[in-house]
C-alpha cells in the first residue's frame, strides 16, 4: 500500500519532466523539421490540394492546439498512423521494440554481468598486476569507438576476409539458432565496447566501499574473503550499481541500438527513428520520443523501489 | 644575541602537489607527451604546413602502401595518409570547441544551481538537466542538424547542448559543500555580493573538476564525431575519420582496409592517450580519488 502510494504520487512529480522532453522535442520538430507537404503531392499542385494535404498533416494547426493534440495521443498512447508508409504507428511499434529488445538484450546482461564479475577480481586483487591488466584493458576497450569494433568484427567473424562463421548482416530470424547466428556479431560489438566503461565504473564503487570502516572491522573479525566480499562490499554498493543498470535501459531500447541497427541494417526502434528523423516523419518521432520520457519517469520510479529493497534504511516518502 | 633560524617553507597548494604528483606519473607524461604530438599535426595542419593535398585525386584506385603514399589511396585515388593526418585537425577542433564550451556551461549553471540549493532556482535548472539527458542523444542531434539548416556547427551546438550536464551535476555537488564553509560565510558577513561570492570565491575552487571533466568530454566529443559524421549527422566539408571511415565500409566488402585502419589506428591513439592523461590528471588533482 504503502508502496502504491508513493509510486502514483513519483508519477505524478514526472509529469514536468514528460513536458519537457516532448516540449523540447515538438518545437524542434514542427518549427525546424523536414516539410513533408510536397512530397505527399504530385507535379503543380493547386492550392487547394496543398491546403488539404496541409491539413492532413496537422500543419495549419497552431502550435499549441498540436501540441495539446500529441499530449493527448501520448496519454491514450495513440498516435495514429506513420506518414511515410501510412502504418499505424503502434503497430510499427509493437513489430520493431521487441526485435530491438531481442537485440539488445543480450549485450546489455552480458556487458553488465561480466564488467561486474570483472570488477569484483578486480578489486579482490587490488593493486596486483590481475587488478592492472583489467584495468589497462578496461582503458584499451573504452579507446576503441563503437563504429570501429562494429566494422572490425563484421570483418573479423563474419566476412569472407575473416572467420566468416556468422550472416554479415540483416535479420530473418526462422529459429532459435538462427536468432543467436545474426544477434551474435552485434552482441559481441556491444559488449566490447561497454566492458570497459562498466569494469571501470563498477571497480571504483566497490573500491570505495572496500576502504570504509566497517569492511575493516569485518576484516578484522576474521570474515573470510568471499563472505567479505559478498556480503560487506557487494551488496553495500547495490545503490549505485542499480542506478547505473536501470538508468540505461531507457536508452539502451532506444538510442543504443541506433547505430548497430542501421549498420547491420535489422528493422528495429532504432532504425526506424532514424529513418522517421531523415524524412520528417513526426507521428512516428513524437512516439518514440513520448515514450522515452515515459520510461525515463518509471526508471525513476522503479530505482526508488529497488533501492528500498536492497537498503532497509532508505524509507519512501 | 640569538640568531633566529630562518626556514624558508615552500607554499604547497592542490596545484603545486598535483604538478608533483602528476611529473612523477610515468604513464601520465607519456600520455600527455602524446596528446602534445597530436596537437603539434593539428596546429601544423591549421596554419597549412601539412597534408595539404588532402583532397587531390592524384594516384589511381586503391594504390597499396608505397613511399609516396604511405597508406595507399582510396577508392578514387586520393592518398589516405595526408586524410588521415587532415583529420586530426578536424578531431582537435570538435573536441576542443564542445570541451571548452561545454564544460564553461556546466560550470557557470552548476554553481548557480548548487548555490541556489533548494530554491526553485535549482529545481528549474535540474528539470532542465534531467529533461536534456532524457532524450535520446541521436534524435536531438539529427533534429538540431535539421534546425540549423545544415550548418557546419549544428554537430557541435548539439553535443555542447547535451554534455555540460555532467559537469553541471559535478560542480553543483561540490558548490552544495562549498557553500557552508566559512570563508563563504565571511564573505557573505562582509557584503560580497552572491554573484561575487559565485564567480570569485566559489567557482575558482572547483577548477581541478573542470579540468578533469573538460578532458574526459573532449573525448566523448571526438567519440561522438565519428559516429556523426558517419551517420551523416556530422563533419560536412573537409574531412574527418568519421568520414573516413564511412567511405571504407564499402571498400572494405571488397577487401580494402587501409582506409579503415588509418583512420581507426590514429583515433585509437589519441582518444588512448587522452584517456591516459585525463585519467592521470585526475590522481594528481583528486585528493580523496581511491585507486
Amino acid at each position: 500500500m504503502e508502496i502504491l502510494q508513493y509510486s502514483i504520487r513519483k508519477l505524478f512529480s514526472g509529469i514536468p519532466l514528460i513536458l519537457g522532453v516532448t516540449l523540447i522535442s515538438f518545437v524542434l520538430m514542427v518549427y525546424f523539421g523536414p516539410d513533408k507537404t510536397y512530397e505527399l503531392l504530385g507535379k503543380n499542385p493547386t492550392p487547394e490540394e496543398i491546403a488539404e494535404v496541409r491539413s492532413q498533416l496537422g500543419y495549419d494547426q497552431p502550435f499549441v492546439v498540436r501540441y495539446v493534440d500529441y499530449l493527448r495521443e501520448l496519454a491514450t498512447l495513440d498516435f495514429g498512423n506513420s506518414d511515410s508508409t501510412g502504418e499505424r504507428v503502434d503497430a510499427l511499434l509493437a513489430r520493431t521494440i521487441p526485435v530491438s529488445l531481442a537485440l539488445t538484450a543480450p549485450g546489455f546482461v552480458l556487458g553488465n554481468a561480466l564488467g561486474i564479475l570483472l570488477a569484483l577480481f578486480a578489486a579482490y586483487y587490488r593493486s596486483t598486476w590481475v587488478d592492472k591488466t583489467i584495468m589497462a584493458s578496461a582503458v584499451i576497450g573504452m579507446s576503441i569507438s563503437f563504429l570501429i569494433v562494429i566494422i572490425a568484427f563484421q570483418i573479423i567473424f563474419a566476412s569472407s576476409y575473416g572467420l566468416g562463421w556468422f550472416p554479415v548482416r540483416g535479420w530473418s530470424i526462422g529459429s532459435i539458432g538462427d536468432y543467436f547466428s545474426y544477434v551474435a556479431v552485434p552482441t559481441m560489438a556491444t559488449v566490447f565496447v561497454a566492458l570497459g566503461y562498466n569494469t571501470r565504473f563498477y571497480r571504483s564503487v566497490l573500491v570505495e566501499e572496500m576502504t570504509r570502516d566497517h569492511v575493516r572491522t569485518a576484516k578484522a573479525f576474521g570474515v573470510p574473503p568471499s563472505k567479505l566480499f559478498y556480503k560487506n562490499i557487494l551488496k553495500n554498493s547495490l545503490i549505485p550499481i542499480i542506478t547505473r543498470i536501470v538508468f540505461s535501459i531507457p536508452l539502451v531500447i532506444i538510442s543504443g541500438s541506433l547505430l548497430i541497427e542501421s549498420y547491420f541494417g535489422i528493422p528495429g526502434v532504432g532504425k526506424i527513428t532514424y529513418d522517421a528523423i531523415i524524412s520528417g516523419d513526426q507521428p512516428v518521432l513524437k512516439a518514440v520520443v513520448g515514450l522515452t520520457a515515459i520510461l525515463f519517469v518509471l526508471a525513476q520510479l522503479l530505482t526508488d523501489i529497488m533501492y528500498r529493497a536492497v537498503d532497509p534504511r532508505i524509507t519512501l516518502k | 644575541m640569538n640568531t633566529v633560524a630562518i626556514t624558508t617553507v615552500r607554499r604547497e597548494s592542490l596545484w603545486s602537489k598535483a604538478f608533483y604528483k602528476f611529473s612523477r606519473d610515468r604513464t601520465g607524461m607519456i600520455s600527455l607527451v602524446f596528446v602534445l604530438f597530436y596537437m603539434l599535426i593539428a596546429f601544423g595542419v591549421t596554419l597549412g604546413w601539412l597534408a595539404t593535398d588532402w583532397s587531390d585525386v592524384q594516384g589511381g584506385k586503391w594504390e597499396g602502401m608505397s613511399t609516396t603514399y604511405w597508406f595507399g589511396t582510396n577508392m578514387i585515388g586520393q592518398d589516405i595518409f595526408s586524410r588521415a593526418i587532415y583529420s586530426t585537425k578536424t578531431a582537435f577542433e570538435v573536441g576542443l570547441v564542445v570541451a571548452l564550451i561545454a564544460t564553461a556551461v556546466g560550470a557557470v549553471i552548476g554553481a548557480i544551481s548548487g548555490f541556489f540549493s533548494g530554491t526553485w532556482i535549482d529545481e528549474v535548472l535540474l528539470w532542465l538537466m534531467g529533461v536534456l539527458d532524457s532524450i535520446p542523444f541521436y534524435l536531438f542531434v539529427a533534429a538540431i542538424v535539421f534546425a540549423m539548416q545544415e550548418s557546419p556547427y549544428a554537430m557541435h551546438v548539439a553535443m555542447i547542448s547535451t554534455f555540460w550536464t555532467g559537469s553541471s551535476r559535478l560542480v553543483r555537488g561540490e558548490v552544495i559543500k562549498l557553500r557552508g564553509l566559512e570563508y563563504v560565510e565571511a564573505a557573505h558577513a562582509i557584503g560580497v555580493s552572491e554573484l561575487g561570492i559565485i564567480f570569485r570565491h566559489i567557482l575558482p575552487n572547483t577548477t581541478h573538476i573542470l579540468l578533469v571533466q573538460a578532458t574526459i568530454t573532449f573525448v566523448a566529443a571526438i567519440k561522438s564525431e565519428v559516429i556523426l559524421s558517419f551517420l551523416g549527422l556530422g563533419v560536412k566539408d573537409g574531412m574527418s575519420w568519421g568520414l573516413m571511415i564511412a567511405e571504407s565500409s564499402q571498400e572494405v566488402m571488397a577487401g580494402f582496409f587501409n582506409n579503415f585502419l588509418a583512420a581507426s589506428v590514429l583515433m585509437f591513439g589519441l582518444v588512448m592517450a587522452f584517456n591516459m592523461f585525463s585519467d592521470a590528471l585526475q590522481d594528481a588533482l583528486d585528493p580523496r580519488k581511491v585507486s
